[in-house]
């Protein structure tokens, strides 16, 4: 007796360390694996060079956003709004950049400019406004990006008239969208430097412990004192902004402003992130995991289509995979409280 | 091993020989226990000394990995709380299993619903659970939701429930932690009348004089194995308290010096919420004052107005003589005023995180250690290795969520978060309600040194004992006032009581 007591006092041992921090994951890692093991073998053209370049352009819209999604999820929130936020970019930065490119037709950059200008901008007033619901008004989170996302999509289609914007930049569109640096697509190449920002908030500067601590128990934040609706307003307006850049990289890769962009966006990130390992009750999670839950999500589909699976039997499969990422949830909950 | 002290009598239910391992740690290790008719056994033992994990192989609720269950004499190894509950056996444990959105009659019947012809006779349900609620001595409104009520008044619902379940044994797990004086008064005589009625009674409890006064036996558990079992009549309290710690203990409540020096909290007739009415003290440096009062006499209110967890509606907050505009949880750890909730699973702690990110994270807002934003790895891990140690916090593993804690160490942890920043005033709200003989021990201990460092200390607590042996000062509240300042010789156990319950209970009293 007394011996186990002081074995569960002494320090872990490195490799059980390594073993809980791979189980923190769940079997993620491991049915990732059988999936590529899979979609290879029903497809040989699966791990080429080619097809990977192409799993890594597709993932990288629904990477920044699930990023922004993690944050809000770990602070106990939802943002559903993230659907609504891409296609409200999309519109409003391509009718700027088609505005300035007509007054300034030799400068394709300035339009650009204007473009990323209007696409942040966006992206922070949304994000302020469903912070104002959640912190300072305090409704339930579900129900104000609920509720802005109709207020979003309806903006977007009175500004769009439920047109396309067409004649973007060429630069932008062939540049930004389809274009490679060093073998890389160049919007993978823009994300980058986003997820590293999120990733060291989250996990090297005082604004993660801080969000963790708000969503892991909200009173004891305030009981030691942690600035709640500041960290809030932090974590929904960082979910839009980067929703928004996503959002604009999107646009250039379809090559026109379209007002129904992206409605996708707001189940695939949530699952995403739960499956990576974000709990719907907060204060759970971490970049790594969404990383993985996100190439998870991206080369179910990637590998359906290789199969030649229609895209709405892929709606059917996600849904399923997410009620098994929740439940999973649970189960990890239930684990724990034991 | 252990000569049965009752050797007549079939007891109600029995274990013996009985382990249960998590792996390779035995949580309980050859424990026996016998509960007679007509006896009130006593539990007693340190957190984490398997009382829960007995409690569990008794109504089925684990699976024995060794050793025998028995239900009246007749062996049962596969007993599960449902069956328990049919063949008698009542449990009331430390976690609350009432449904929060139901009513307090609805609660009351649950798993056993009576019917009408088939539809759910409320009058009926209603009734019982009016009769055996008469019988603890309480009221409740049987038609409130249960999320409205206090947490005292839920542990009295969960007791009528078990109660009103069919006779036979009753488990109690610290049943008087949340409940006050009075409260715990009526439940004292309910056991009191069980017992006479011929109910087989198990009682855990930390409170030397609720062992002495309700238990006829004493079973001693540490470290999962039964150390000791006396008839009480024949065990004194150093002994009990030896076995229970695994070494003997000269004086309980250290002596704290009272040097007090200028003043540091001023409270001037604070009003809050219905609770609060007229809240009056002054804390000085260098000195311990206590609170005390029934369950509901505001005391916690006063507290919480002052840290700026509950508006406040009319009064004065003065700290070292300003008068203080705005308080917010925020501007009151800044000025050096530091809350501990009673509730830490509710208020205090996060329980998902590890115990670092509990410790550490109200000094991330210090320079020292996260600089413009950025984490200083380094310096939070020895704050929080220093921490562990100082406190002896159990598993030592900074990286073990909370929730996987004792509450002794839970608590240890609360504390430890309050020791990460040098303050100047300490306010600690039932610090030591459910924390084990040892771990309260070390935590008087800290108090001492906090005191003779020159904090100052406002204690609120239930436990008279605690509140007279370590306050330089007393004051009583009632109905949401500060009534009574007793210091000196006068801080005795009667005064406390008497003032507490004046105004209704007077005459009772004499």
């Amino acid at each position: 007796m007394s011996l186990s007591r002081s074995k569960a006092g002494g320090k872990p041992s490195l490799v059980s360390s390594f073993i809980n921090r791979l189980l923190r994951f769940g079997a993620l890692p491991i049915v990732l694996l059988f999936c590529i093991v899979i979609f290879e073998l029903a497809n040989p053209h699966f791990l080429s060079r080619t097809n990977l370049i192409n799993v890594l352009q597709q993932s990288v819209f629904l990477m920044l956003i699930s990023f922004g999604q993690m944050l809000v999820l770990i602070s106990g929130g939802f943002d559903l709004s993230v659907g609504a936020v891409v296609a409200l970019t999309s519109i409003l930065s391509s009718t700027a950049m088609v505005m300035v490119s007509g007054w300034q037709p030799d400068q394709p950059f300035l339009a650009i400019l204007a473009g990323f200008a209007t696409a942040l901008l966006t992206g922070l007033c949304a994000g302020l406004v469903n912070a104002l619901g959640v912190s300072v008004l305090r409704v339930n989170a579900f129900i104000v990006t609920l509720a802005t996302t109709s207020i979003f999509q309806g903006l977007t289609l009175v500004i769009s008239q439920g047109m396309e914007v067409t004649d973007l930049p060429i630069q932008f569109v062939y540049g930004i969208g389809s274009d490679f640096v060093l073998g890389i697509p160049v919007s993978a190449l823009f994300a980058v430097p986003a997820l590293l920002i999120v990733y060291v908030l989250l996990h090297r500067m005082r604004f993660g412990r801080y969000v963790y601590a708000i969503g892991s128990n909200t009173k004891s934040a305030l009981v030691a004192g942690v600035p709640i609706n500041r960290y809030l307003m932090f974590c929904y307006a960082i979910c839009s902004v980067i929703t928004a850049f996503s959002g604009l990289l999107l646009t250039a890769r379809v090559s026109s402003g379209e007002p129904l962009l992206g409605s996708e966006f707001p189940l695939d990130s949530i699952a995403a992130a739960v499956i990576g390992g974000c709990s719907l009750r907060g204060g759970e999670g971490g970049a790594i995991g969404v990383l993985l839950g996100v190439i998870f999500i991206t080369v179910l589909a990637n590998g359906m289509d290789l199969m030649q699976i229609g895209s709405n039997f892929q709606m059917i499969v996600l849904g399923i995979v997410l009620v098994g990422a929740v439940v999973l949830d649970r189960f990890r909950a239930g684990q724990n409280r034991k | 091993m252990l000569k049965p002290l009752e050797p007549s009598g079939v007891p109600f239910v029995a274990l013996s020989g009985a382990s249960k391992f998590y792996g390779s740690f035995a949580a309980l290790k050859g424990a026996d226990l016998a509960l007679m008719p007509g006896q009130v056994h006593m539990l007693l033992g340190e957190n984490g000394a398997g009382k829960s994990t007995l409690v569990s192989l008794l109504i089925g609720a684990n699976r024995l990995d060794e050793g025998n269950r028995y239900l009246h004499g007749q062996p049962c190894p596969d007993l599960s709380p449902d069956m328990a509950r049919a063949a008698g056996l009542n449990a009331v444990l430390q976690d609350f299993s009432l449904a929060p959105s139901l009513t307090v009659a609805e609660n009351f019947a649950l798993g056993r619903e009576q019917t009408r012809f088939g539809l759910l006779s409320k009058a009926k349900m209603v009734k019982s659970a009016l009769d055996t609620m008469q019988k603890l001595g309480i009221t409740l409104d049987p038609d409130a939701r249960v999320d409205t009520l206090t947490r005292a008044e839920q542990q009295l619902l969960e007791i009528a429930r078990a109660l009103g379940g069919k006779p036979g044994a009753l488990i109690l797990d610290e049943p008087t932690a949340m409940l006050s004086h009075n409260e715990s008064e009526r439940l004292f005589d309910a056991v009191v009348r069980l017992r006479a009625a011929g109910w087989a009674i198990l009682y855990i409890s930390h409170r030397m004089e609720e062992i002495r006064q309700l238990g006829d036996v004493v079973t001693i558990l540490r470290d999962g194995r039964l150390t000791g079992h006396y008839r009480l009549a024949d065990v004194s309290n150093d002994r009990m308290i030896a076995e229970m710690v695994g070494r003997p203990m000269e004086s309980f409540y250290p002596k704290i010096p009272h040097r007090p020096a200028e003043d540091a909290l001023e409270v001037v007739a604070l009003a809050s919420g219905s609770k609060l009415r007229d809240g009056n003290l002054t804390l000085r440096f260098g000195e311990i004052v206590g609170l005390g009062g029934l369950v509901g006499c505001g005391k916690a209110e006063l507290a919480r107005a002052v840290f700026g967890l509950e508006p406040i509606t009319n009064g004065v907050v003065l700290l070292d003589g300003n008068v203080i505009k705005v308080s917010s949880p925020a501007a009151m750890l800044a000025r050096g005023l530091i809350y501990l909730p009673q509730d830490r699973r509710g208020e205090a702690l996060a329980l998902n995180r590890s115990i670092g990110d509990n410790i550490v994270i109200e000094a991330l807002a210090k320079r020292e250690y996260a600089r413009a934003g950025w984490l200083r790895g380094g310096r939070l891990q020895q704050l929080v290795r220093n921490l562990i140690d100082k406190l002896k916090i159990s598993p030592a593993d900074p990286f073990k969520p909370v929730q996987e804690l004792s509450g002794g160490n839970q608590q240890k942890v609360v504390l430890a978060r309050a020791l990460s920043l040098p303050r100047r005033i300490y306010i600690f709200d039932e610090p030591t309600a459910g924390v084990d003989v040892a771990t309260r021990l070390d935590f008087y201990l800290q108090l001492q040194d906090l005191c003779s460092g020159g904090a100052a200390i406002l204690l609120i607590t239930s436990d008279l004992q605690e509140l007279i042996h370590l306050s330089h000062r007393i004051i009583v509240m009632h109905d949401g006032r500060c009534i009574a300042t007793l210091d000196g010789p006068d801080m005795t156990e009667e005064r406390v009581v008497s003032h507490a319950f004046s105004g209704r209970h007077e005459g009772a009293l004499q």
